[in-house]
């Protein structure tokens, strides 16, 4: 009889517990903003897969928000985001403006969790250092782009080339894939040299779209951090610990469930994986955006 | 004898005679020499290894050789692509991952030369040997060297940095490979 009691009591105690533990259908919801890099629709798909992971592996209801890279502050205020993924620049930005707190760094191509930006031009273009760029006409990715613009307008300042002045025109491509399109625009002869993400550069030749003989690299950055999940600053402190430790534990052999298919995380996000950087390796970059007067030490 | 071989019957004979002394003859040779054939076959299987050995460090020198003087005259991001290039066609050959570690490491890519080198090793030993005609254990031993003090301290100021941690075993892994260890 005591036997029956004490097997009685032990199911009731673990019934019990189990109704305690929080499961990723009940609780809150806490939203994920993803600054979008082409389209709503491709971040959908890249990270949809991912954010189910998430939730699984730390155990609460994560909810996916594509956002555009201009409003992105904004929507992180009014729309209480918990965790952030965007590029460097504007992880700067949350984090001078609103505290955001540094959770883990994507890690893509042969920079790992870093990458670059260049300058390029055609082979046979006989442009070959920063100085022969007086004059010419140049076109640079999107303006928040850290790989893509900031880099490349910090190497010009350095070299004592002012991109406002001594450029005989400069533009910025419009719609999605603007790394891509620089880099063809260059190719096809529309624009003498461009600003060009050294990942773009990697993945393009990769895939087979550009040769390495095709280009000469002008100029190349400093290396900084990649694209970098944030947590807000009123984040519980052990979930963002368990959410950083799904993110960098995370291996290209696994998956999750989604729509009815058995689907590889990583791979799905266009990610090799993410580590734990220190918020001082982006002082580098810090050191960019002060120098070419951008957001957020911009200065009127 | 000319009196002999002038009738085609006798001329015959003596053919036939001749064909058989040298068929008995190299009978024998091979009969008796069993142990010489599979010393040859011995001698022969050594010489094609070397041949192959030679034939292999022809082959990728000529294949990196692009890649190679581009790092020597500065254009390391150029080398880099031209390396993303040859390993469309041979992703698993090591020493793109030694060249690539080396340039990553000149371009302040610590933990990506790192990775590198550790997986070129792992693809082929004889990177890891002080000698050979792809001996990298001196650059190895002096990226070892160097990074490992302040990977070490950089552990443990942060431990709970599974980074910083990953970085170290990657270390630790090629320290013992460059002492002889294995996998």
């Amino acid at each position: 009889m005591r036997n029956i009691i004490f097997c009685l009591f032990g199911l009731l105690c673990s019934v019990l517990l189990s109704g305690c533990q929080q499961t990723a259908d009940q609780g809150p919801v806490y939203k994920i903003g993803y600054m979008n890099c082409n389209s709503e629709q491709e971040t959908r798909l890249r990270f949809a897969p991912l954010t189910r992971y998430l939730s699984e592996k730390v155990g609460v209801r994560f909810e996916m928000v594509p956002v555009d890279t201009q409003d992105f502050e904004d929507r992180f205020k009014k729309e209480e985001f918990a965790f952030t993924h965007t590029n460097s620049l504007l992880y700067l930005i949350l984090r001078q403006d609103h505290d955001l707190q540094l959770v883990a760094t994507e890690k893509r191509g042969q920079f790992g969790a870093r990458t670059a930006g260049t300058i390029i031009s055609r082979k046979d273009s006989g442009i070959r250092t920063l100085a022969d760029l007086k004059g010419k006409r140049m076109i640079f990715g999107p303006q928040l782009a850290p790989s893509g613009y900031l880099a490349q307008y910090d190497l010009m300042l350095k070299a004592g080339i002012d991109p406002e002045m001594d450029l005989s025109y400069y533009a910025i491509p419009h719609g999605s894939f603007k790394h891509e399109k620089l880099i063809y625009a260059v190719y096809f002869g529309a624009y003498d040299v461009a600003a060009a993400p050294a990942l773009d550069l990697e993945v393009m030749t990769r895939e087979g779209k550009i040769s390495a003989d095709d280009f000469q690299i002008v100029a190349q950055s400093p290396i900084f951090p990649y694209c970098t999940f944030g947590a807000a600053k009123g984040v519980d402190p052990d979930l963002m610990k368990r959410f950083r430790e799904a993110l960098v534990l995370l291996t290209p052999e696994d998956t999750v469930d989604y729509n009815g298919e058995q689907v590889k995380v990583l791979k799905s996000a266009w990610v090799d994986g993410f580590e734990q950087l220190l918020d001082s390796d982006y002082d580098i970059l810090r050191g960019m955006a002060k120098r070419a007067n951008m957001p957020p030490y911009q200065e009127f | 004898m000319n009196r002999l071989l002038q009738d085609r019957f006798d001329r015959w004979h003596v053919l036939v005679l001749l064909l058989t002394t040298l068929g008995a003859a190299a009978l024998l040779l091979t009969a008796g020499g069993g142990g010489d054939a599979a010393a040859r076959s011995e001698l022969n299987r050594q010489l094609e290894q070397d041949v192959a050995y030679r034939a292999r460090i022809d082959f990728l020198q000529d294949l990196y050789r692009p890649v190679l003087d581009l790092e020597k005259s500065g254009a390391r991001q150029q080398a880099l692509l031209k390396l993303e290039e040859i390993g469309r066609r041979y992703p698993g050959e090591g020493y793109g991952f030694i060249i690539k570690g080396r340039i990553l490491l000149q371009l302040d890519a610590v933990e990506e030369a790192v990775a590198n080198y550790v997986e070129g090793v792992r693809l082929n030993g004889d990177f890891a040997d002080r000698q050979g005609a792809f001996s990298a254990w001196n650059e190895i031993d002096q990226l070892v060297s160097k990074q490992l003090p302040s990977f070490s301290e950089r552990a443990r100021t942060h431990p709970d940095n599974a980074s910083l941690k990953r970085v170290l075993n990657n270390l630790h892994y090629l320290q013992s490979r460059l002492a002889g260890g294995c996998e």
